[in-house]
């Protein structure tokens, strides 16, 4: 009996506890210094591969196409209201909040490039294939009826489609090329060593695509933390 | 916290970070040793610029002394390299006057000139009128002054006639 009086008394208790809300500054700390903090580290992260033979760093530079991407990006953004331009920018609010804002916005967008400039192979037909696949689903986007989630769901899919063309097909085909046709001939791995003269790959060790599927899933993180209204 | 102080605090992130992030897209340093080497150059030509900026820019006096003493011993890849570091913003005639100084002493000879190392004099020269169009060195050492007869004698150099084959050439000076 007095177990069981003990263990009414626990669950009543617990009932009776209201969840805490949010606090304010919590909220301020993950829009202003979390989410830019995350987005920059995509940044820093998605144009960096590993060399093969040396272990060398290796930044890669995003192409152009990466840039207009990302404007497209943002702007699924804004049409699936991921974001609310007008939770963000307002002349109702203060010019410190305005440009803390442009700081976050300008994070997501530099992020958005690199995800980009990581998931697209570096040159050749491959770069031309995958990019002319994301212009189609991004134009296609652009048109559909969307919604934040479905959104999300949409470029989780996308993105990790390209990563596994990228970093799990096209990375374990290549290898370092031979310098003369008798080192092609000699080196036991023709195929491979065709496939990557051919396609144009880029011999890049296997840590690359390590770090860019963190680059990645930071990336989606930030995403996920993104808030239609900053303010 | 105040929310004013976060925010401020996330812009100030932002642009560090991110300046960070375009300095080693910008610098490609290729492993953490070169980052330090690399980070490292940045700073001392940042603070260059700097003093630039700020008109306080010096010379390296040091260096410069350095360049000097090899110039007099005849030591002109030594003395170019100590000019070019005494001066890495190029603002100083007089130090932009003995580099192209070097060309000609180390490209002059008694039988034929190093037209490649005379090309790259006529071109520091160009340096040292973009300074001073009104330049003169007063180091009685250098008994070519001015801009405009250094730039004589390396085009004189750089051009072959027929008295080049005089004999009596082998008796010529170097300035």
């Amino acid at each position: 009996m007095e177990n069981e009086e003990i263990t009414v008394v626990t669950e009543k208790s617990i009932e009776q506890v209201e969840p805490i809300p949010a606090s304010e500054n919590t909220v301020y700390y993950r829009n202003y210094l979390l989410l830019p903090s995350l987005f920059l580290t995509v940044t820093l992260l998605g144009g960096l591969r590993i060399g093969l033979s040396g272990g060398e760093f290796v930044f890669v530079r995003p192409a152009l196409i990466a840039l207009v991407f990302a404007v497209v990006l943002v702007v699924l953004f804004v049409r699936s209201r991921l974001i609310e331009p007008v939770g963000w920018f307002s002349e109702r609010f203060s010019a410190l909040e305005n440009v803390a804002a442009g700081a976050v916005m300008l994070s997501l967008y530099a992020a958005s490039v690199q995800v980009f400039n990581s998931l697209l192979p570096e040159a050749g037909l491959p770069f031309w294939i995958v990019a002319f696949c994301f212009c189609w689903t991004l134009w296609n986007n652009l048109f559909a009826p969307f919604d934040a989630k479905r959104l999300l769901q949409s470029l989780g899919g996308l993105f990790a489609f390209a990563f596994v063309v990228k970093y799990m097909v096209l990375l374990n085909l290549s290898v370092e090329g031979s310098k003369s046709w008798w080192g092609f001939i000699s080196s036991g791995n023709i195929t491979s060593e065709a496939i990557s003269y051919l396609l144009a790959i880029p011999p890049y060790a296997g840590a690359t695509g390590y770090i860019q599927f963190f680059a990645l899933a930071i990336y989606l993180i930030g995403l996920f933390l993104l808030k239609p209204r900053l303010n | 916290m105040n929310a004013k102080f976060i925010q401020i605090s996330g812009i100030a992130l932002t642009v560090v970070y991110g300046l960070f992030v375009v300095w080693i897209y910008w610098a490609s340093p290729k492993n953490l040793a070169d980052f330090e080497t690399k980070a490292r150059e940045s700073v001392t030509k940042a603070a260059s610029k700097a003093s630039v900026v700020t008109n306080t820019y010096e010379i390296d006096k040091v260096k410069f002394q350095e360049g000097l003493v090899a110039f007099r011993s005849e030591n002109f890849i030594v003395a170019r390299d100590r000019f070019q570091k005494s001066d890495p913003e190029k603002r100083d005639a007089r130090v932009q006057y003995y580099i192209a100084y070097t060309f000609y002493r180390q490209g002059w000879g008694r039988f034929s000139n190093d037209d490649e190392l005379f090309l790259k004099g006529l071109k520091q020269l160009e340096e040292v009128k973009r300074l001073d169009s009104d330049f003169k060195a007063d180091d009685p050492d250098l008994r070519l002054a001015r801009p405009v007869e250094l730039e004589n004698e390396f085009r004189e150099g750089l051009r072959f006639t027929a008295s080049d084959l005089n004999p009596f050439k082998i008796g010529r000076e170097r300035k």
